[in-house]
């Protein structure tokens, strides 16, 4: 039995359209005395720019890797002040949202919800075309049309959608076939590699994958991922916080890049999540944000 | 004989309270399956789970045996995480049981300190307790590549550590754990507090005999590198010491604090149920 493309039946009538709203983040560093370093996996200190901020030069649909960066988020970075609505914000966002540019030189301009990031940080990504971002300044605020939280797959209550947008679901063209529903990933990440962000919520925020033993990672190809790539966390249940469990299967998205910190990497977005086996991630070396959303360069 | 540079380490006073146990309205944490509990086990003085009890089985949530101290100060509470090591000597310094002496048997959100049983019943919330702390700095002079976490002088010499060869030393463990279940924890530099093994997969704990692991047991990790921050590398070996009970939470499980860790293999061990720190400083109910 194979369902048509798209067709998969959840309860997008019901969903709630609700506007959450971020200010464009400036880059932080700790207050002196301390000193601005950072420490890699290897010990050797490191200052380079990391989240927050307006990224001109990196975007989605570019490599998760090789970058002068720790955990960069591509396009633009956006809080809101004050920790009960920044976690409105990072919760209800979802990854295809509409996001618009509500003051400053930008304003009316429009941007697609990207992911989202961890503890540490707590910020939603959002492309925006590269000429559009020479007009925004830090602080512009961008509200975003929330909608996504609380979709649900009709008879399959075991599946759980965060952060996901049914525009993107629809984009992603899943299908039943012999009872499992089949999602397109460019690539799947073994449980012994995916590193910080186990035990945090998932209802936002990033998981990442941990690249330290480059060797590892180019072993499986995990070296080729690009920003906005679609992957599937294998043995992990993320329905309540990520953590270990065998036939529990996540599908996310890569949000921001690679970073040289032990337990870091590529962070990774959740989108769906299921603990026995009923999501099954199909190769396809085209599941990126860029396609699927249409993003503009 | 192991060559340390014992005789040149500093020891100095930090010191910290007797917490006291807080809770977020509405209280719930939620479980493996979302549904929403409240549960003891963090902060505060435990009276019934102490240093060797099981670390699975309680009706608590990442229960902290014995008494666990914080600072008031961020600064002053950073200093007593950092500078504060496993086996180091404790002394109340007020209240009724002024002038008890404990040890420092983990790292977890806060200090985590075992006294005798006497001692306990004239502990308060508040008591001011201080830590001799000694052992930052310590290094094993002849494997430089092998790294030495929160290790008093006095644990280092108990745990019984032989050496193999020029490369490598050997260390009696009580259990293995797989890297792939090593969870919360993996966002935090390795010189702070610790990281949950992820105890979700029950079938597995019981296949691999992890639900007997005891508080105070020494672990061994392979493919973790433990030296700056806690990430999976080929060939690594960390040693670490289970210091905080079970948890109903997806991601969390009994956490293991970094005591040794090498980026190649060169830390090897022996399996044996007495390499607890509970046995070795005369704390476990069963030695007492």
């Amino acid at each position: 039995m194979t369902s048509n493309p798209g067709s998969i039946p959840f309860n997008r009538e019901r969903l709630v359209t609700v506007s959450v709203m971020g200010h464009i983040v400036h880059p932080s560093f700790p207050g002196l005395p301390a000193e601005p370093y950072r420490l890699a996996a290897d010990g050797t200190p490191f200052l380079l720019p990391t989240y927050g901020g307006i990224v001109y030069n990196v975007s989605v649909g570019d490599s998760a890797y090789g970058w002068l960066a720790d955990c960069v988020h591509p396009g633009v970075s956006i809080a809101f002040p004050g920790e009960n609505g920044n976690r409105g914000l990072n919760i209800f966002a979802c990854v295809g949202n509409e996001a618009v540019v509500m003051s400053g030189e930008g304003k009316g301009l429009k941007g697609i919800v990207t992911g989202k990031s961890g503890r540490f940080s707590e910020h939603v990504i959002v492309h925006f075309p590269k000429a559009d971002r020479l007009k925004f300044a830090v602080n512009d605020k961008i509200v975003i049309r929330s909608r996504g939280v609380g979709m649900e797959l009709d008879g399959q209550p075991a599946v759980k959608f965060k952060s996901l947008s049914p525009e993107l679901f629809d984009a992603l063209e899943a299908v039943v076939v012999d009872d499992r529903l089949e999602v397109p990933v460019v690539a799947s990440v073994p449980a012994h590699l995916v590193g910080a962000g186990a035990g945090l919520t998932s209802e936002g925020g990033s998981v990442h994958l941990q690249t330290t033993d480059r060797a590892e990672i180019a072993s499986l190809g995990l070296d080729r991922l690009r920003l906005g790539d679609l992957v599937a966390l294998e043995d992990y249940d993320s329905r309540y916080q990520h953590g270990y469990l065998r036939k529990a299967t996540g599908i996310a998205v890569i949000g921001q890049t690679d970073g040289p910190r032990a337990g870091y990497g590529p962070g990774m977005t959740l989108l769906m999540t299921d603990p026995s086996g009923y999501i099954k991630p199909v190769i396809d070396p085209s599941a990126n944000l860029v396609e699927l959303l249409g993003l503009k360069p | 004989m192991l060559r340390t540079n014992h005789d040149h380490l500093v020891t100095m006073a930090v010191a910290g309270t007797v917490s006291q146990p807080t809770l977020r309205q509405p209280g719930y944490i939620p479980d493996k399956e979302g549904r929403g509990v409240i549960l003891p086990g963090m902060s505060g003085i435990v009276y019934n789970v102490r240093t060797g009890d099981p670390a699975f089985g309680w009706a608590g949530d990442h229960v902290e045996p014995g008494v666990s101290i914080a600072a008031a100060n961020e600064g002053a509470d950073f200093a007593l995480h950092y500078l504060s090591c496993i086996g180091n000597e404790a002394v109340v310094t007020s209240g009724l049981a002024a002038g008890a002496r404990g040890i420092v048997t983990g790292e977890h959100a806060r200090m985590l300190i075992d006294f005798e049983s006497e001692v306990y019943d004239g502990l308060s919330v508040g008591d001011t307790i201080q830590i001799l702390a000694e052992g930052r700095g310590l290094k094993l002079l002849d494997y430089p590549q092998i790294e030495i976490k929160k290790m008093s002088p006095r644990l280092f010499e108990a745990m019984r550590i032989e050496a193999v060869d020029e490369r490598t030393i050997r260390v009696p463990v009580a259990m293995e754990l797989p890297v792939r279940i090593m969870g919360s924890g993996a966002e935090l530099n390795s010189e702070y507090v610790d990281q949950d093994l992820m105890s979700g997969d029950r079938c597995l704990m019981r296949q691999l005999r992890i639900d007997q692991l005891r508080l105070g047991d020494l672990v061994v990790i392979r493919h973790a590198d433990h030296r700056w921050g806690r990430s999976f590398r080929n060939g690594a070996v960390s040693i670490a010491l289970c210091i905080h009970g079970d948890s109903v939470m997806t991601g969390h499980g009994p956490g293991i604090m970094t005591l040794m860790s090498s980026a190649e293999p060169c830390i090897e061990w022996v399996i044996d149920p007495g390499a607890n720190i509970g046995r070795y400083f005369g704390l476990a109910k069963e030695t007492a």
